[in-house]
C-alpha cells in the first residue's frame, strides 16, 4: 500500500521550482480566506482543478473522495442549520445559511486540493531544498520530511496492531463511545510504544549518515528558477490581484 | 583499524554491566563475526564503536576505543560517519528518502561533499549493492532485501573503511538475506573494507577470517571458524548454536571442516559411510504411523485481491485435521500471512470459501472466530499493552465474558504451559524478547482455540529461546492442539513440522508431509528455498532425513572402510517423534 501522495510523473507542473508551487499553494490560500461567497470560491476551485489537471495530480483526489464530501456535507448541513438568517428554508436551516455553509465548504475544499496538488507534484525532498532556499534552517526544514515520512510508517504500525488485538478478540467496531474509548487502550499503547522506537531507530540511523555534521550541506538534487517558473508566477500573481480587485474594489 | 581497552558500559536503567573489560582488536581488513545469545553484549559492543554509545545512548562507560589511532570519546556517530558505518536491523527505520538515489546521497550531502562527486558515489555505491536499474524508484516500494541492500549503499557512499552490520539480515526472507549476503561479500572482494558482523546464525558465519562470542559482556572464545569448527559443546554452553555440519562430522567420527554440503556428501562417502538399507522405507512408515482427525479448517479455491487490484492469493485449496502440525513456507510476497489472516476473519475472501468444522466462515466477525482459531502475530510488541503479564493474558477470556473464576483459571493454565507462571506479575516491556514472545502465545492460548497460528514465532529469538519457543509449541501440539506456523527457518520447519505447505506467488506450489516435500528439492529451489544442510545432505547420500539423528542413525559404514564400524550411534530422535500426521491433500 503506498501511502505516499507524491505522483512521479513528468509534466510542467513537477517540473516547476518548489518556490513556484510554494507560492501557488500559499497565494490560493489567501484567495480562499478572502472570500465567504460561494461563487468567487467556485472559481478558485475551478483553477485549481485545471491546475491539477495540467500537472495530472487529481488521481490523489480518488483516494480522499469520501473524506472531501463528509467535509463538504457536514458544513453545508450545519452551517445552514445553526449560522441563522432571515429567509427560513426547512425547519431550522435557512437560505443564508445554505449559501454560508456551501462557501464554507468550497473554501476548505479548496484549500485540500491546493495542497494535495503541491504534494502530489513536488517531491518531499524537493520541498526540503525550495524551504533551505527560503532561508529556513535545513533542521527545520528536514523535521518537515520526517513529519510526511512518518506518516505511513505509523498508519502502518496502526494497522498491524488494529489486527493483531482484533485477533484476541477485541471488538473496535462496535459499541457506544464510552465502550470504544475503552478499546483505544489496547490500540494506542502499542502504537505510541512503537512509534517511539522507530523514532529512537531513526535518530540513531540519522546520525550514522551524517546527519548535522557540517553546517554547509550539499545537495544532488538541483533546483532552479526557469522561464516556465516565470510564466507559472506571473500568471499566479495576476489571477491573485484579480481575485483581490474582486474582493476589495468590485 | 579498531581497538579497545578495558571496555566496560552500564546502561543507565542497568544493575549489571552490558560490557565488562573487553580488551580487543580488530585488524584492518578483517571480517569478524560477532556471536553471542540476546543479552550478551554485542549489539552494545558495537555501539561503541561509533560513538553510539556514550552520545545517543546515556550510561557509564569506561576504558578506551581507539579508531585509527585515535580515541573517540568526544567524537559523536555523525562526525565518525566517513570513518565507521553502520547498518541496522530495522531497514524501515534507515530509510529517509523518497528515491532510492536521493537515499544513497543523503549522507555525503550532509558532510558537504561536493555535487559531481555525490553523483559518481550514487552511481558506484547503487552499482555495488546491484540496485543500479532501480535509481529512480520510491525506497517504499523495493522489497525487503533490497531495502537493506539500498541502506548499506546509502552508508557506503559516505565511503567508510570500517563497517559494522547488526543483525542486518534478521528481518529478511531467505532471498532477502542471500542477495546482501552476496552484496557483503562482493564488497569484500572489491576492497579492504574491515567489517564487524553481528548474525545470530553461525553457519552463515563460516566465512569470517575471525569469531568472537560474547557472554555476560565478555569474550568468551575469539578465533577462526576453523579453530570454533569443533567447539560445539562450549558454543552451546554459551548460547550460540554451533556449525551444523561440524556436529555432523563429529558424530561420524570425521575430524575434516566443510564448507557446505556438496563437499559434505563427498567426505562422508569418502569416509566409507553409506545409507542403511530400508532405512527410508522405515523413516516414511513411521511418518505415516498416527492416526488422522477429522479435517477442521478447509480453504476451497481462496482468491484475494487488495483494494489496489494486486491478486495476493491465487486460488488456495487446502485442508487441515485436528491435532495436525503445519508449516507454511515461502518467500515475503508468497501470501502466508495474507492466507492465515483469512482463516481467523482478519482479511475476507475475495472468492472462494473457508469453512472451519464444516461451517462457512462468511460473515463471522474476527471477534468471534477469534476464539476458535488463535493468531499470534510476528511481532508481540504489536500486541502487549497491559502493565501486568497476568492482565495482558486476562484480556482474551475477559472479552469473551467469562467470570473472573473462569479468567483466573485460564490465565493459570496458559502461563503454565508458556512457563511463566512465576512471572504473572511482571511488567511484560522488562522481560526478554523471548519471553514476550512467550506473554503472546500465552494471550492466545488463554482464549483456548481449536487452531494456533503463529507468524514467525521464532524471528529476532536466540538459539536457545528458539529451542525454548519449539519445544513449547511442540508441547502443545502433543496435548492435541492444531498447529500452524510460518516460518522462514528452514530447519525448524524440518525439525518440527509434520506438513509443509510451499507456497509461491500466492498460490501452493507444494504441500505433503514434511519429509516430502523436502526430498523434492528441485521444487523447493524454484521458490528461491533451499532445504537446511542437514536435509541436503542426507537427500544426495539417500537418506530422507530431517534431522541430524535422523541422518546419523540412517548412515552406516561398510565392512572395507577403517575405524568405527555397524550402525551409528542411535538413541534420543531430537524433536521428532515418531507418530506422524502425513499431509491430507496434494495440490
Amino acid at each position: 500500500m503506498n501511502l505516499f501522495l507524491y505522483l512521479d510523473r513528468d509534466t510542467c507542473v513537477h517540473r516547476l521550482d518548489p518556490r513556484t508551487k510554494l507560492f501557488l499553494m500559499f497565494g490560493s490560500f489567501a484567495v480562499a480566506v478572502l472570500f465567504f461567497a460561494p461563487i468567487p470560491l467556485l472559481l478558485l476551485l475551478g483553477v485549481l482543478l485545471a491546475y491539477g489537471t495540467v500537472g495530472r495530480a487529481l488521481g490523489n483526489l480518488r483516494r480522499i473522495w469520501p473524506l472531501l464530501l463528509s467535509i463538504a456535507a457536514v458544513s453545508i448541513v450545519s452551517w445552514s442549520v445553526f449560522a441563522g438568517g432571515s429567509t427560513p428554508l426547512l425547519w431550522r436551516a435557512t437560505r443564508e445559511g445554505l449559501v454560508y455553509g456551501i462557501g464554507a465548504a468550497v473554501k476548505i475544499v479548496s484549500m485540500i486540493v491546493s495542497g494535495l496538488v503541491f504534494l502530489s507534484t513536488t517531491k518531499t525532498e524537493e520541498i526540503v531544498l525550495g524551504l533551505i532556499r527560503l532561508r529556513v534552517p535545513f533542521q527545520a526544514a528536514f523535521a518537515f520530511s520526517l513529519a510526511i515520512r512518518m506518516v505511513p510508517t505509523i498508519i502502518g504500525t496502526a494497522v498491524t496492531v488494529t489486527e493483531a488485538q482484533r485477533s484476541r478478540g477485541l471488538d473496535t467496531e462496535s459499541g457506544g463511545p464510552l465502550a470504544r474509548l475503552r478499546t483505544y487502550i489496547p490500540l494506542l499503547v502499542p502504537i505510541f510504544l512503537h512509534t517511539l522506537r522507530n523514532t529512537d531507530q531513526l535518530a540513531k540511523a540519522l546520525e550514522s549518515r551524517g546527519f548535522g555534521a557540517r553546517r554547509e550541506r550539499t545537495s544532488l538534487l538541483e533546483i532552479g528558477f526557469h522561464a516556465r517558473d516565470a510564466v507559472a508566477l506571473a500568471l499566479g500573481a495576476m489571477a491573485l490581484a484579480w481575485f483581490v480587485w474582486l474582493r476589495f474594489v468590485w | 583499524m579498531i581497538r579497545l581497552d578495558d571496555v566496560s558500559f552500564r546502561y543507565r536503567a542497568g544493575k549489571e554491566p552490558a560490557l565488562r573489560a573487553i580488551t580487543c582488536h580488530i585488524r584492518p581488513g578483517e571480517l569478524v563475526g560477532l556471536l553471542g545469545r540476546s543479552g550478551s553484549g554485542r549489539s552494545t559492543l558495537a555501539a561503541t564503536l561509533n560513538g553510539t554509545i556514550p552520545h545517543l545512548v546515556r550510561g557509564d562507560l569506561t576504558g578506551r576505543v581507539h579508531i585509527d589511532g585515535e580515541d573517540i570519546r568526544a567524537k559523536r556517530p555523525r562526525d565518525l560517519a566517513d570513518r565507521i558505518g553502520f547498518v541496522f536491523q530495522d531497514f524501515e527505520a534507515q530509510l529517509f528518502s523518497t528515491d532510492v538515489s536521493l537515499e544513497v546521497a543523503f549522507g555525503p550531502e550532509n558532510l558537504g561533499v561536493d555535487r559531481a562527486e555525490i553523483a559518481r558515489r550514487v552511481e558506484r555505491c547503487l552499482g555495488l549493492v546491484r540496485l543500479s536499474h532501480l535509481r529512480h524508484k520510491a525506497p517504499a516500494a523495493l522489497s525487503g532485501g533490497q531495502k537493506q541492500r539500498l541502506a548499506l549503499a546509502s552508508i557506503l557512499a559516505l565511503e567508510p573503511r570500517m563497517l559494522v552490520l547488526d543483525e542486518p539480515t534478521s528481518d529478511l526472507d531467505p532471498a532477502g538475506r542471500r542477495e546482501l549476503l552476496d552484496a557483503i561479500r562482493a564488497l569484500r572482494q572489491a576492497g579492504d573494507l574491515t567489517l564487524l558482523m553481528i548474525d545470530p546464525e553461525t553457519d552463515e558465519m563460516g566465512w569470517a577470517d575471525r569469531l568472537i562470542v560474547l557472554d555476560g559482556g565478555q569474550i568468551a572464545m575469539d578465533g577462526s571458524p576453523a579453530a570454533l569448527w569443533n567447539r560445539a559443546d562450549e558454543l552451546d554452553a554459551l548460547g550460540v548454536k554451533g556449525f551444523t555440519l561440524a556436529a555432523l562430522a563429529g558424530r561420524l567420527g570425521l575430524r575434516e571442516r566443510w564448507p557446505d554440503a556438496a563437499s559434505a556428501v563427498d567426505a562422508i562417502r569418502r569416509g566409507g559411510w553409506q545409507a542403511v538399507a530400508g532405512g527410508a522405507e522405515r523413516l516414511h512408515a513411521a511418518d505415516g504411523a498416527r492416526a488422522l482427525g477429522e479435517v477442521l479448517l478447509e480453504v476451497d479455491g481462496l482468491i484475494h485481491r487488495y483494494p489496489d487490484g494486486t491478486e495476493a492469493l491465487g486460488g488456495v485449496s487446502c485442508a487441515i485435521r485436528r491435532g495436525e502440525f503445519v508449516a507454511i513456507l515461502g518467500q515475503n510476497g508468497s501470501g502466508k500471512t495474507t492466507l492465515v489472516k483469512h482463516l481467523n476473519g482478519i482479511l475476507a475472501p475475495t472468492a472462494g470459501d473457508i469453512r472451519l468444522a464444516g461451517q462457512s466462515l462468511r460473515g463471522q466477525p474476527a471477534t468471534v472466530l477469534s476464539r476458535r482459531v488463535g493468531l499470534v502475530f510476528q511481532n508481540p510488541d504489536h500486541q502487549i499493552f497491559a502493565e501486568r503479564v497476568w492482565d495482558e493474558v486476562a484480556f482474551g477470556p475477559r472479552l469473551q465474558g467469562l467470570s473472573e473464576a473462569d479468567v483466573r483459571r485460564r490465565v493459570e493454565e496458559a502461563l503454565d504451559a508458556v512457563g511463566l507462571a512465576d512471572l504473572g506479575d511482571a511488567d511484560p516491556f522488562i522481560l526478554t524478547k523471548g519471553s514476550r514472545q512467550r506473554v503472546a502465545v500465552a494471550s492466545t492460548l488463554a482464549t483456548k482455540p481449536d487452531v494456533i497460528i503463529l507468524d514467525e514465532p521464532t524471528t529476532g529469538l536466540d538459539f536457545r529461546e528458539l529451542q525454548g519457543m519449539m519445544a513449547l509449541i511442540q508441547r502443545l501440539n502433543a496435548a492435541g492442539h492444531t498447529i500452524v506456523i510460518i516460518t522462514h527457518a528452514m530447519d525448524i520447519a524440518a525439525a518440527y513440522a509434520r506438513r509443509v505447505v510451499l507456497m509461491q506467488g500466492g498460490r501452493i506450489l507444494l504441500d505433503g508431509p514434511t519429509r516430502e516435500v523436502f526430498a523434492d528439492e528441485p521444487r523447493i529451489g524454484q521458490t528461491g528455498l533451499t532445504p537446511p544442510p542437514v536435509v541436503q545432505v542426507g537427500n544426495r547420500l539417500g537418506v530422507p532425513a530431517l534431522t541430524l539423528e535422523e541422518l546419523v542413525s540412517g548412515l552406516t559404514r561398510d565392512a572395507g572402510a577403517q575405524g568405527r564400524r555397524g550402525d551409528a550411534p542411535t538413541g534420543d530422535l531430537g524433536p521428532r517423534t515418531s507418530d506422524r500426521i502425513p499431509g491430507t491433500s496434494r495440490p
